[in-house]
């Protein structure tokens, strides 16, 4: 009798975790749900600002813009009401924007850095300044975000920019041997042109295909059954059903700038060695002065430490920090233990700035 | 937590999941290491160039006849709403440099109008009225 009611039991169990996997599965969780306004467009990008909560007085008068990477959605600042790194720093009394580049389509196959860092962002800075009503900003760009961001501190060092943060910032690629995307997309195996005369754009998937195959156990076999082995426990299931959500919303990255970062980033280094040239203009690093903090993952498989670390004495800034944070690409930021390390650092060394 | 366990008994896939989490982990290395070989980047590379020789026939036939058929139906190619598109990109970005003219127009306008009130404090300037900031604004 007390088998058949733990057998029954047993069924039970497995039947909800069948329906909680499934609905993990088939159903996206709601990201980006802090309350922001839309405020400029351009094609596909998108400027928004979120409404403060805190009273204008208490605010900090400097904004403070987040540039995210060209292939991936910027939701990921602004995962989940709770664990929000956008939600945090509005909370802190920062008066936030968001440039969101949006989904590149056929049209946009011709898009550069050089669109990106001389229409795109300086528009939107303009924009973001007309409304908050501020000469000076700080930025925060994130992966190739931290590219762009550079670039643009870099060729644009009078525009106001006073402080500068970057994330897992692919600057350095000299380390060839280090960087196993360096090796897959080296001109031997991989025809760049060719790829992007098929697809115009670098399709979402291929590069999702890419990001994970780097760990490919981890990301195929070992990210389900660690959730598998969790089912039970409500907090572990939204965080990794907010994830996932994010993790799919893959898309395409406009093919000029993906041909730029193969050919004159991973493969001829051209940023580091100050041979870079966007419209015509050299990006000379030694002409970024804003105040820099550089933020290094020290777990991070797809930007290694390596790659951020040699920028800092390049620049003309005599304000810099290097801080380094246990943990990977994205869990430094959207981890369990984001909000007890990485945001309220950057919290602190923007507060401290932003007077 | 621990004497939550004890009371529930012993869990009899403990042992199976060690050993899955092990095998896993013995995995993973072998799997990175591999995927990080000239090998691999090779044969990649290989895979990718042989999908794309083998589809491009079937892709330009393929454009050929949607062109051919969009025509018949007097409908617009893809070509010609990407061209469309990027025309409408450049005229957005002529109404952005027209925004930006406006908002320098109003700034000196009210610059000249008003007394000035001193030495301004770089980011304590009033935020200009969101309705100035046209045209786009609505909630998301």
């Amino acid at each position: 009798m007390a088998g058949t009611a733990e057998l029954s039991n047993g069924w039970s169990v497995l039947d909800q975790k069948l329906r909680t996997f499934s609905r993990l599965m088939t159903t996206k969780a709601a990201i980006g749900q802090t309350p922001k306004e839309l405020i400029w467009t351009l094609n596909k990008a998108k400027l928004y600002r979120y409404i403060p909560v805190v009273p204008a007085e208490e605010r900090y008068p400097i904004p403070l813009i987040l540039i995210f990477a060209l292939m991936n959605r910027p939701t990921i600042m602004d995962l989940r009401p709770g664990h929000s790194f956008v939600e945090y720093m509005v909370g802190k009394g920062y008066d936030v924007y968001l440039l969101d580049w949006g989904v590149p389509g056929p049209e946009d196959k011709k898009l550069k850095f050089d669109d990106y860092t001389l229409d795109y962002m300086p528009r939107a800075i303009r924009k973001m300044k007309a409304v908050s009503g501020a000469t000076e900003f700080s930025m925060l760009g994130w992966c190739i975000g931290a590219i762009l961001t550079t670039i643009y501190a870099s060729l644009r060092p009078d525009d106001g920019l006073r402080n500068l943060t970057l994330l897992t910032a692919p600057l350095d690629f000299s380390a060839t041997q280090k960087l196993t995307f360096a090796r897959w997309t080296d001109e031997k195996y991989f025809n760049v042109d060719r790829v992007l005369a098929a697809f115009g754009n670098m399709p979402g998937e291929m590069i999702d295909y890419g990001a994970k195959a780097l760990k490919p156990i981890e990301n195929y076999i070992t990210n389900y059954c660690k959730l598998w082995d969790n089912l039970d426990d409500l907090r572990v299931v939204e965080s990794w059903h907010s994830m996932n959500t994010w993790v799919t919303d893959i898309c395409p990255m406009a093919g000029g700038a993906y041909r730029q970062l193969i050919v004159d980033l991973y493969r001829n280094n051209r940023l580091m060695k100050g041979e870079l040239k966007i419209r015509g203009e050299v990006v000379n690093l030694r002409r970024l002065r804003a105040n820099l903090l550089n933020v290094i993952a020290e777990g991070d498989h797809i930007t290694p430490p390596c790659q951020s670390e040699a920028m800092l004495p390049k620049v003309g800034s005599t304000d810099t920090e290097i801080y380094r944070v246990p943990g990977g690409h994205i869990g430094i930021m959207a981890g369990s233990g984001a909000n007890k390390r990485t945001w309220p650092h950057i919290d602190s060394w923007l507060a401290a700035r932003s007077r | 937590m621990a004497a939550e366990k004890e009371a529930a008994g012993v869990d009899p896939f403990e042992a199976f999941r060690q050993m899955r989490d092990t095998y896993l982990e013995g995995m993973s290395k072998v799997m990175i290491d591999a995927v990080n070989t000239e090998e691999y980047a090779q044969a990649s590379g290989a895979l990718l160039n042989n999908y794309l020789t083998l589809s491009a026939p079937f892709r330009e036939a393929m454009d050929k006849a949607m062109i051919m058929a969009l025509e018949q139906f007097s409908l617009p190619s893809r070509q010609q709403v990407v061209a469309l598109a990027e025309r409408f990109t450049n005229l957005e970005m002529r109404l952005d440099d027209l925004d930006a003219k406006l908002d320098r127009i109003v700034e000196l306008a009210s610059a000249t109008r008003t007394p000035s009130p001193g030495p301004s404090t770089p980011g304590r300037r009033p935020a200009a009225p969101h309705a100035a900031s046209r045209p786009s604004n609505k909630k998301s």
